[in-house]
């Protein structure tokens, strides 16, 4: 098996964000489709802790990935970091439903991705977010999202 | 249109074992659409690194492909 660009593009993330020793929480749909999920998405949505430190280990993060993070639009404190492969973004301390950082990770799963560590948030987390969102893009990936779920609960049940 | 697609790889769950698990889910969560239901399952039985694609790229304004 090999990669495609997309898969290669997160394996290149994980390793940047090792470099930099930046601790962070993949959140969003790239969370939802590393638990199975089939959708797609313009952008991969990391959550970090709000720190003088974080906010210098993210300027390192950029220069190791090519980019340079900005501000996607005041007064959202997300900033971006726009590259060939993709866009990365980066929240701060929540994500939306008040689901914190600390919260997200004591539910989040660790994935082994291409021999890199994924501290991944769990499917109903990322649901959870996206309900409360209540963007269009999000309302739309719901069902397939919740559906994915209530299969992955049944297949874990026995005879699955 | 030049554009590479990433080949199909073998999936972790053979096609036979996929129409039992869609057999015995579909029993089990009757409203979920069968079409969506090949998709997750399939979207289940494909591991990282397999080659999947899904991140959308705006190739002009509001076309976005994948």
């Amino acid at each position: 098996m090999s990669a495609s660009s997309d898969e290669a593009f997160v394996l290149a993330v994980l390793d940047a964000l090792k470099e930099v020793r930046l601790e962070a929480i993949m959140v969003g749909s790239v969370a939802g489709l590393l638990q199975g999920c089939p959708v797609t998405t313009q952008d991969l949505d990391l959550l970090v802790r709000d720190t003088k430190a974080n906010r210098t280990k993210i300027r390192a993060l950029g220069r190791c990935l090519g980019g340079r993070p900005h501000l996607i639009a005041d007064p959202s404190p997300t900033l971006r970091i726009d590259l060939p492969a993709a866009t990365l973004d980066l929240l701060f301390d929540q994500i939306s439903g008040g689901l914190t950082f600390q919260a997200l990770r004591a539910r989040s799963l660790t994935l082994s991705l291409g021999g890199r560590t994924a501290r991944v948030a769990c499917l109903e987390d990322i649901i959870a977010s996206k309900e409360a969102a209540g963007r269009p893009k999000d309302l739309a990936q719901l069902p397939i999202l919740r559906d994915t779920l209530r299969v992955k609960k049944a297949l874990q049940k026995p005879g699955g | 249109m030049g554009r590479t697609r990433s080949p199909r790889r073998p999936a972790t769950v053979s096609a036979a074992d996929l129409v039992k698990q869609k057999l015995r889910i579909g029993r089990l969560l009757p409203d979920i659409d069968p079409g969506d239901l090949d998709l997750i399952l399939s979207g289940l039985a494909r591991p990282f690194g397999s080659g999947r694609r899904f991140f959308l790229r705006e190739i002009k304004p509001g076309v976005r492909i994948f």
